[in-house]
């Protein structure tokens, strides 16, 4: 039996993963890859800020997780 | 993303849903490299065909690209499984 509230429960928490990712792959394309584009593969330097990147940006959206719960609890 | 809590039906349902969403999602993918590839390569306006530098950019700026997707990820795999993201359950 197929709940219908499930499946979109899913097909919402999918959607809102891929959008995370996107967005997170295109802001640190922004900060991190220079778009002269002198080589095909990443420079050492250009790994390593990705790596950062994208740590940096799972805590800025813990952070506004957190003040937006608290604004909720006013 | 775990949906083991979900039936087989459902789970069935779910798979079809994900792997639409990846045609769309790679459609996309084709469509945004083309533009990036674009606007950061060819900017040389005085031939109408591309020139042997501005191809070569695009080449790297797609390999590039899609090396760069490919780290973001790995990475984004480890640290969501280290987190739960809000707005998921």
């Amino acid at each position: 039996m197929v709940n219908p509230q499930n499946i979109a429960m899913a097909e919402q928490e999918l959607e809102s993963v891929t959008d995370l990712f996107n967005r997170i792959a295109e802001s640190c394309h922004t900060k991190c890859i220079s778009t002269k584009y002198t080589q095909s593969d990443l420079t050492q330097g250009e790994a390593v800020c990705i790596d950062r990147c994208v740590s940096k940006f799972f805590e800025v959206n813990v952070k506004i997780g957190e003040k937006m719960q608290k604004m909720g609890q006013n | 993303m775990d949906f083991s809590r979900f039936n087989q039906a459902e789970q069935a349902q779910i798979a079809a849903m994900i792997e639409h969403k990846q045609m769309k999602d790679f459609l996309r993918l084709y469509s945004n490299l083309v533009q990036r590839c674009f606007d950061d390569c060819a900017n040389d306006f005085t031939t109408k065909t591309l020139t042997g530098k501005e191809g070569e950019c695009v080449n790297k700026c797609a390999d590039k690209f899609l090396k760069h997707s490919e780290r973001v990820g790995s990475r984004f795999a480890e640290l969501s499984e280290n987190m739960q993201a809000p707005g998921s359950q």
